[in-house]
């Protein structure tokens, strides 16, 4: 890898880390457990790792943006997550602030 | 299935043990339902080769694990700054308080031991490593204490929202001249004062009580007087002050007597370190002698030894700390003058 491919793939990254939040706290308005909300984001072409996603829902979970319940679907035992009131709450000024950075990078690019 | 299970074991030795068998369960049940989905996919089960090759896309289980741990510094970002601006000034007090110590450890001692002064250079690095060390152990510890109770913790020096502008260090002219510019007035002070010192110092030969005071009588009454070295150690001195009075005057004359320019604060030091080498070379490092050596030498020549002895081991001290300080000018000035270089880019 070259360094202009290195420093392309740092920046990548640094941006994606945010965005992930958001799409993640999007999608589980409804409730999936860690590999189908997985699914869920890929059909929406974003694909994220499971060791970036698995780990990135217990953090928010922690820190009081997600709830998450043990149930068994499939004869299987799998942890549901879903946004909390406080979560809905945040993701909305997030998404407010997301869609204000859209609107000025836009203006910038078009200027 | 097996690798599966080798795979999580091993990730679950990396966890913490409060929350491993939690996280392992969910894991398995995730990384079931996708090995599910795989096989679904292709009709049949996975090879051991391409199991292998799924599980190691998942990535080695030690950083697997460790995505489940909160972020962990030695020094976090909030505290670093201030960690990085302590141990430059750490490291750089010890490297010249070494150096001093070292010299005059040296010359103190047996000045043609040339392995004494090899072996301070090479003890050198142990030193500032040992620095570097404390530094980051304090600042580890704070670290600690920072992260464990934030709400103990005030806001770190340098860090604190309640900083104020009026603070911040001088520059420039300002910094040089300290709090601010130098008037006129006192422009002219130092002139007139230079004159005043340079007529006391060319009155001295004379006069020598104007210097030794009283002691002017008890050297002429010793059988010891000072030898020829002074004369020209003297000249230099008194030329020293005529090359900065009349710097001064051109400044004064040119209107830019509000800071010194590096370029002369240079020069002067410079310049300064003329008499204390004239001092340095002094043949036969002798600065004192009998002024009748036929007579006192059987009295008084053990003590006129041990006087120029004294007096050379002061001079040496003098021109190490003449030398330091004339290193350090240079270096500040270099300093400076690369980051003016980089800010004009």
């Amino acid at each position: 890898m070259t360094l202009t491919e290195n420093l392309f793939e740092n920046l990548r990254l640094e941006l994606r880390r945010g965005c992930l939040t958001l799409a993640v706290l999007a999608q589980l308005r409804q409730e999936y457990y860690g590999y189908t909300l997985r699914k869920a984001l890929a059909e929406r072409g974003l694909d994220i790792d499971e060791s970036t996603l698995y780990p990135l829902l217990r953090r928010l979970e922690a820190q009081g943006l997600l709830t998450s319940e043990w149930r068994e679907e499939e004869k299987r035992n799998k942890r549901f997550y879903r946004l909390s009131d406080d979560g809905a709450r945040i993701f909305a000024q997030l998404f407010e602030e997301w869609q204000a950075i859209n609107v000025s990078i836009t203006a910038a690019i078009n200027t | 299935m097996d690798l599966l299970d080798r795979y999580l074991e091993a990730v679950k030795k990396h966890l913490p043990w409060q929350r491993q068998d939690d996280i392992i369960a969910e894991l398995k049940a995730n990384l079931e339902a996708q090995l599910e989905d795989k096989e679904i996919e292709q009709g049949r089960p996975l090879t051991a080769t391409e199991m292998e090759a799924w599980l190691k896309e998942l990535g080695a289980p030690m950083m697997v694990a460790a995505r489940y741990q909160p972020q962990r510094y030695l020094i976090g970002p909030a505290i670093f700054p201030m960690y990085w601006y302590v141990l430059k000034i750490a490291m750089f007090w010890a490297f010249v308080i070494y150096a001093i110590v070292s010299s005059v450890k040296i010359f103190a001692g047996d000045f043609s031991n040339g392995s004494a002064a090899l072996g301070a250079v090479l003890q050198t690095p142990g030193v500032l490593l040992t620095t570097a060390a404390w530094v980051t152990g304090i600042f580890a510890l704070v670290e600690f204490g920072v992260s464990r109770s934030p709400s103990k913790c005030g806001p770190f020096a340098g860090a604190a929202s309640d900083w104020s502008v009026g603070t911040l260090p001088l520059v420039g002219a300002d910094l040089r001249a300290g709090k601010k510019p130098r008037s006129f007035a006192q422009a002219v002070a130092e002139v007139v004062f230079g004159f005043l010192l340079l007529i006391w110092l060319l009155l001295f030969p004379k006069n020598p009580w104007l210097l030794l005071g009283p002691g002017a009588l008890y050297l002429r009454a010793s059988p010891y007087h000072l030898a020829a070295v002074w004369v020209p150690f003297y000249w230099c001195v008194v030329a020293l002050n005529v090359f900065q009075l009349a710097w001064q005057c051109v400044n004064l004359m040119r209107g830019r007597w509000q800071g010194r320019q590096p370029a002369q604060s240079l020069a002067i030091k410079t310049v300064g370190l003329i008499p204390i080498f004239v001092l340095f070379q002094a043949p036969g490092h002798i600065y004192a002698s009998l002024t009748n050596p036929a007579v006192d030498e059987a009295l008084h020549g053990a003590h006129l030894a041990a006087i120029n002895h004294g007096i050379y081991r002061g001079v040496l001290f003098g021109c190490v700390i003449v030398g330091l300080q004339w290193l350090w000018e240079i270096g500040r000035i270099s300093l400076n003058s690369y980051r003016k270089r980089v800010a004009a880019r």
